[in-house]
């Protein structure tokens, strides 16, 4: 007898799964970075719009752009960061986009727009939050400090130091401390980048991009290289004062995040509808103070309600990552490796 | 060992495999052979410039590395494996026993390693015990180094080593134990001698479940690794995904592929031969 | 049944046994804990119901991935583990060619490293214009956990007495009911150890399941790996407290069932 049941919830399942393969037009497929909207503002587009959007979320870009390249299918937007959105471009896998299906474009901040080099005028893409990695200390436990890279010398913190496991942060990092560019392809420039590397290297526990902010909210990390939202939020508010995220004086890598529409999009007309509901100033504002992110958006800063973790001001020593060319690429990743496997 | 319809009940497996696995396999020997395209993937010509670069000897590096912790893993996974495996094939509860061990690994893999982390760490459970316990007054660092990640493949593997162990002395012979017993050997060298050589089978497997899949680790050292954790897992992760050198990507792993798929037909051809030259008497 | 000499020897592995349960459910004891944790910080805050009342009234997206997760999860399983036992049989009764290329490609799945597989299987399935979604997800788990069974169901066989199959067949049996009446059941100790192996390489997987998954079909894994640098929720934490219920709830309910294939 249940044996029987056993055979028709396996036939059930496969039923479903052969149901599954067939997709839907009238659905507008996001393929977007985790947690980046929040789930009330899609709620609030469908509603407006009578278009669903199935939402798929990745962690870093080089996952979502070796999925396409591989010939994953079947998503409208993505939200690639500029080196990407460059690369992409080249690669041939975004739309030309139409500017007067965007009117709200005209929200965004014309400083940040000039500064954008990966997609100069945004023909390709519709830029939609900006930011950086920065350095969170811990104030109860780590005092005397400059706010520089060079906090990660202190080998009185041996041990209780992680740096973003990613060769762009880490060099870009060195690179800057150093006075050159994030972007900088001259061989001798990455040398000495590489040994400031070296000699942060034994400070740190760890290269980590995926559980730092969790150990620095539970005291076992001290001082460590990442993006703000992400300690933030394993804090409750009340402890919010014994953080202090700041920016290196010299600088720092910076990214930009930016709506695209691909190539081979099945909905184009939604994918439209929906990054011009994204840019109006009321959205933008809920999303900036979910984030607790600046907003690029102009009129959105006077409706948020959420104090950001950092000002729009302070991105200002930023430095863009832009893509770095084949022949760079292997370079850094030459430089990257020693570092990451010794020499 | 006779003629029958043996291809008949071995088609499914051939057609799923040769289809679902092996054409996309040859994918990835033709993708080893071909050049970086320059934003990644793959681009004409041909060039045997990946296999080049294998030379390398930061990668000899992190091979060493690599079935250094396998090793130490797997002989401990196997340690911890047999008795229980033993114990279970004994009891008359096996179902219950068999789910026990299998349960905790239907929850999900990396909240599991984030619960140890929990644990491990420097301001975690087993910390906080040993300063109540009064053994320790600075915290302890357990985590992010490579006995962590030891441990922690360790854990994660087990039960992919008990469960061969078990089905393979659950149809041991247990009276053959006795025998040795009365003729007067002791209890670990019946157990060598007798128990040992009739479950190979059951070893092979349980070592080829855990070596090989912790030879390809990819989470575990990430997670709790610390700087010098960095393990071929990681490594051709990170060439395929950051540096997007598929064509380096595929020839490392087809050479993995190679050596691991040699080593392991000639572990077959020792010990799997005198299993089936038995079997051979007895058709 | 006596068991006198081997008494100790019994207590020894016992001992072991029980260890290693224990070892194997620390960390689900500090995941319970932290599911009932007021914050969601790793530090404790206080008692609070407030992760179950978001998993049951604010997280679709949540059960949805579960529920994928649990489709793919039985769907290969049972399938690898028709096919897997299948060829193991075949493998290890009889003699037939390609049966050496069949030994060799068992092997091969488990060694190639995930990410390599999961980008050769989305090349492939996009070369052939097959659409990604849960279908893909569910060829490539069955490709991953055939190996599994199949070694699990071979390591049973082998050195299996092959004069029961002799016998059966000279009592005037069928290649079928030989299969169905014989051989089945001496072997459901290896086909419920590949059974469960598949299930749980399945519910793991992540790698693979990336590459080869489409728009709307995450699973699990998939949504708890992208939302690893925000930390992991509680709310998570809460659905792995219910799975583990849940499971143990079916395993209670069907015991007379599983009670049944134990004795066989």
């Amino acid at each position: 007898m249940k044996r029987k049941y056993f055979t028709a919830i396996a036939a059930a399942c496969v039923l479903v799964l052969l149901g599954s393969c067939s997709g839907s037009k009238d659905r507008l497929y996001l393929y977007n970075w985790i947690y980046y909207i929040p789930e009330d503002v899609i709620e609030d587009f469908q509603k407006e719009s009578g278009i669903r959007v199935v939402v798929d979320s990745y962690a870093s870009n080089e996952e979502m752009y070796n999925k396409l390249l591989a010939g994953g299918k079947g998503y409208d937007i993505v939200v690639p960061s500029g080196d990407y959105v460059s690369i992409m471009i080249a690669g041939g896998m975004l739309q030309r986009l139409d500017m007067g299906k965007i009117p709200n474009y005209a929200n965004l901040d014309a400083s940040a727009l000039n500064r954008i080099r990966f997609d100069t005028g945004n023909r390709f893409s519709i830029p939609f939050m900006m930011g950086a990695a920065g350095v969170s200390v811990n104030k109860t436990k780590v005092s005397g400090y400059e706010h520089s890279w060079n906090i990660f010398e202190r080998n009185d913190l041996n041990g209780r130091m992680t740096m973003l496991d990613d060769m762009r942060e880490i060099l870009g990092a060195a690179l800057k401390y150093l006075g050159y560019s994030v972007n900088d392809s001259d061989p001798a420039h990455l040398e000495e980048a590489r040994l400031v590397v070296e000699e942060w290297k034994p400070n740190l526990v760890k290269f980590d991009a995926e559980s730092f902010a969790r150990g620095f909210a539970g005291g076992e990390f001290w001082v460590v290289q990442g993006y703000a939202e992400n300690v933030y939020i394993e804090y409750e508010p009340s402890r919010y004062s014994e953080i202090d995220f700041f920016f290196p004086k010299e600088g720092m890598p910076m990214y930009m995040d930016s709506f695209c529409i691909l190539k081979d999009a099945e909905n184009v007309e939604a994918a439209y509808k929906f990054i011009n509901f994204m840019l109006r100033p009321d959205i933008a504002a809920r999303v900036s103070d979910y984030l607790m992110l600046p907003s690029p958006n102009v009129p959105a800063r006077a409706l948020m309600t959420v104090t950001p973790n950092y000002q729009f001001e302070d991105l200002a020593k930023g430095e863009f990552k832009e893509d770095l060319g084949a022949q760079t690429l292997l370079l850094y990743n030459e430089v990257w490796r020693r570092i990451r496997v010794g020499n | 060992m006779r003629r029958g319809p043996g291809l008949a009940y071995a088609s499914p497996s051939l057609l799923w495999l040769t289809f679902f696995f092996i054409a996309p396999l040859l994918i990835i020997v033709l993708y080893s052979f071909l050049t970086p395209g320059q934003r990644g993937g793959v681009d004409l010509p041909f060039t045997l410039n990946a296999y080049r670069a294998i030379a390398n000897p930061s990668f000899g590096k992190v091979v060493v590395g690599t079935i250094a912790v396998a090793l130490a893993a797997t002989f401990f996974t196997l340690l911890i494996a047999l008795p229980c495996g033993y114990y279970m094939a004994r009891s008359s509860k096996q179902t219950l026993l068999l789910l026990l061990v299998i349960i905790p690994f239907w929850t999900n893999f990396l909240i599991r390693i984030y619960a140890w982390i929990a644990i491990l760490g420097n301001e975690g459970f087993l910390n906080d015990l040993l300063r109540w316990l009064g053994l320790a007054e600075e915290s302890v660092r357990f985590l992010y180094n490579r006995a962590a990640v030891t441990l922690v493949l360790v854990y994660t593997y087990l039960p992919y080593a008990i469960l061969p162990l078990f089905s393979t002395i659950d149809k041991f012979d247990f009276s053959l134990l006795e025998a040795a017993r009365d003729l007067g050997a002791t209890k670990f060298m019946a157990i060598r001698k007798v128990l040992l050589p009739n479950i190979r089978a059951g070893i092979f497997t349980a070592f080829l479940f855990t070596f090989i899949p912790i030879f390809g680790a990819y989470a575990v050292p990430l997670l709790v690794g610390g700087t010098n954790s960095y393990m071929l897992g990681n490594l051709i992760a990170d060439e395929l995904t950051k540096s997007r050198n598929w064509p380096l990507a595929s020839a490392i792993s087809l050479v993995i592929t190679l050596v691991t798929t040699i080593g392991v037909m000639l572990l077959l051809r020792f010990n799997g031969t005198h299993i089936l030259e038995k079997k051979h008497e007895k058709a | 049944m006596k068991k006198p000499d081997f008494i100790k020897a019994f207590s020894f592995s016992r001992t072991v046994y029980a260890v290693t349960i224990m070892f194997l459910f620390m960390p689900l004891l500090v995941l319970v804990l932290y599911s009932f944790n007021e914050s969601r910080s790793g530090s404790w805050t206080g008692f609070s119901l407030r992760w179950y009342v978001k998993l049951f009234t604010d997280s679709s997206d949540l059960w949805r991935a579960f529920g994928n997760s649990a489709i793919v999860a039985l769907s290969s399983a049972l399938v690898a583990t028709v096919i897997g036992t299948l060829g193991a049989v075949g493998v290890n009764w009889y003699r037939f060619r390609l049966r050496g290329y069949l030994r060799t490609i068992t092997f091969l799945p488990m060694i190639l490293p995930e990410i390599i597989i999961g980008v050769s299987l989305l090349v492939f399935f996009s070369g052939l214009g097959i659409r990604l979604g849960l279908f893909t997800v569910f060829v490539a788990h069955v490709s991953f956990n055939l190996p599994f069974v199949f070694l699990l169901v071979l390591a049973r066989l082998e050195e299996f007495d092959f004069s029961i199959i002799e016998a059966s067949r000279d009592l005037g049996a069928t290649e079928l009911q030989t299969l169905w009446r014989v051989i089945l059941p001496l072997t459901m100790p290896g086909i419920m150890s590949g059974f469960l192996t598949a299930v749980t390489l399945s519910l793991e997987d992540f790698v693979i399941t990336f590459f080869v998954t489409g728009p709307g079909a995450t699973t699990l894994p998939l949504y708890v790996y992208s939302a690893i640098r925000f930390g992991v929720s509680p709310v998570i934490n809460a659905l792995s407290v219910v799975m583990i219920l849940g499971t143990v709830v079916l395993a209670w309910s069907m015991r007379r069932f599983l009670k049944n294939i134990a004795a066989k």
